[in-house]
């Protein structure tokens, strides 16, 4: 089942129309804003559908707030999305893109102890180029972050990331982690790759690092000697690359699965 | 069942197995012994399909077709199993979604109805307790952060879950702890019946104190050149390979 046939399937009507998941918690759901500014306080969670308009989005999340945001770009469309996070925050982020979106993120570590944690994936097919960008700011100390970015491009797609970690002068004790990884399928996809690191402290755990690979020759062996044909086994290997992103999501993760699952059908 | 004539393969110019000759029956145990280097994975490679090998010459027959012209899925569907040495990690693909669709696919090929969800599952837990797997482990990705010993018992598994007609274990000994071991070798010894058959690819004895093979071969440079019953895999133990190596030069 799609993202949206899903919270239909839950009462949804209209952009803008909370409901209530199995686990208790309360999503709003957007579909298509065009411009979406929320202060947080306490806590939120969010789902935007993108498939029609640009997105700007702001958000800032107060002291001991959390925020928790899901994105599925089905549409060739292109948002920003700015987060500000005040001490002791939580900001949890997970995009999926099937569509030759931009995803452009700008995370600002305000206060002391505040994380974020951004998980992404796209599949890019025919001559679609998907982008996805991410900066975070580490403006204080204690702040952690950890962003990872999977693409698959097939086709003749192009998929592209940037990233920049940035850490300023008093940021100590920072701990900060970026990773791009990739496949690409076949001679005629490409993929762009740029992870980025600036540090002005000297107190810091900064990890970044990108991959760009074709499939796996050992396990497509491996699981066409259990029976699997070729093409299978091809499938579940970048099912399984792309999945791991979204099924710690639970129900709405099943969902981004299936989505993906869909657009890997079509490649 | 397995019947290999002359068998030569070669990995790109340089030719590693040189003349295999080797007849396998329903319901024998044959253990491949043999030093590094001679030939034991290249051989259970080219059995299962592996493409980066080249066979150059010679036939190998199974269950009544022409093994080389299939292809390493037909091969598995046909009921050939291959336990790997080093079983591969496929990050996130579930042990139990990898397992359905590998038992279904080749239900399939034998024209039987998929199992149903609930089937599946009670097969798998079943399963899992025979080889005292973890069932946690059927929960998570293939082979993702499992032990060493993890990964063998894994590979036994599978093998239980596919009930295949001829099955090559290629050092599924190698790096197991004393109680792993027994576990793998009972659970093979379990899964043997008059109607399958099992190769043994090994370097030690110690395994063969668990898997009783009716047959004991040594590999050399790409050739079979000695074949005994259990009792060589003892002298090989005590004497090493030596006087054989020189008995073959004669």
């Amino acid at each position: 089942m799609g993202l949206l046939e899903f919270f239909k399937d839950k009462g949804f009507n209209a952009s803008g129309d909370k409901v209530t998941l199995s686990d208790g918690n309360v999503w709003e759901v957007l579909v298509d804003p065009e411009v979406v500014e929320r202060t947080i306080e306490g806590s939120a969670s969010l789902v935007v559908l993108h498939s029609a308009e640009a997105t700007k989005m702001h958000f800032d999340v107060c002291q001991n707030s959390s925020l928790k945001v899901v994105e599925l770009f089905a549409g060739d469309v292109a948002s920003t999305c700015d987060v500000y996070q005040q001490s002791d925050s939580e900001c949890d982020i997970i995009s999926v893109s099937v569509a030759g979106s931009a995803a452009n993120y700008t995370v600002n570590l305000d206060g002391c102890n505040a994380s974020n944690r951004l998980r992404s994936a796209y599949i890019a097919g025919g001559e679609e180029r998907t982008k996805v960008s991410v900066r975070v700011n580490h403006n204080v100390s204690d702040c952690t972050s950890d962003s990872l970015v999977k693409g698959v491009a097939g086709g003749k797609s192009v998929g592209e990331f940037y990233g920049l970690v940035y850490v300023a002068q008093d940021a100590q004790r920072t701990d900060a982690r970026q990773t791009n990884r990739n496949i690409e399928i076949g001679k005629d996809a490409k993929i762009i790759t740029k992870p980025q690191l600036e540090i002005y402290a000297d107190d810091v755990k900064c990890s970044h690092g990108a991959t760009v690979g074709q499939l796996d020759g050992d396990a497509v062996l491996y699981m066409r000697q259990r029976g699997l044909s070729e093409q299978q086994a091809r499938r579940l290997q970048i099912e399984g690359f792309v999945n791991d992103i979204v099924l710690s999501a639970g129900e709405i993760g099943e969902c981004l699965a299936g989505e993906l699952t869909t657009k890997l059908e079509s490649l | 069942m397995l019947s290999v004539k002359n068998l030569h393969a070669k990995v790109g110019d340089k030719e590693i197995l040189r003349g295999i000759n080797l007849e396998v029956r329903a319901g024998e145990v044959h253990a491949i012994m043999g030093p590094n280097g001679s030939g034991k994975s290249t051989f259970a490679s080219v059995l299962a399909g592996n493409e980066k090998f080249e066979v150059t010459e010679g036939t190998v027959e199974f269950m009544g077709k022409n093994l080389l012209d299939l292809s390493i899925e037909e091969r598995a569907c046909m009921g050939l199993f291959l336990g790997f040495q080093y079983p591969v990690e496929i990050p996130g693909v579930t042990m139990a979604n990898f397992m359905k669709m590998a038992v279904n696919e080749q239900r399939k090929f034998r024209g039987e109805e998929p199992l149903t969800a609930g089937e599946f599952l009670r097969m798998m837990r079943e399963t899992s307790a025979g080889v005292e797997l973890d069932s946690k482990l059927t929960s998570r990705a293939v082979n993702e952060g499992f032990s060493g010993g993890e990964k063998k018992k894994n590979e036994i598994f599978q093998m239980a879950m596919l009930d295949p007609k001829l099955a090559v274990l290629d050092e599924t000994d190698s790096g197991l702890d004393i109680d792993a071991l027994r576990i793998v070798a009972t659970g093979v010894t379990k899964l043997h019946t008059p109607e399958n058959a099992t190769i043994v690819i090994t370097h030690y004895q110690r395994l063969l104190d668990y898997i009783v093979p009716d047959y004991v071969h040594v590999l050399y440079k790409g050739q079979i050149i000695y074949s005994g019953d259990k009792s060589l895999a003892l002298k090989l133990e005590k004497e090493g390979y030596d006087w054989l190596i020189n008995e073959h030069k004669e």
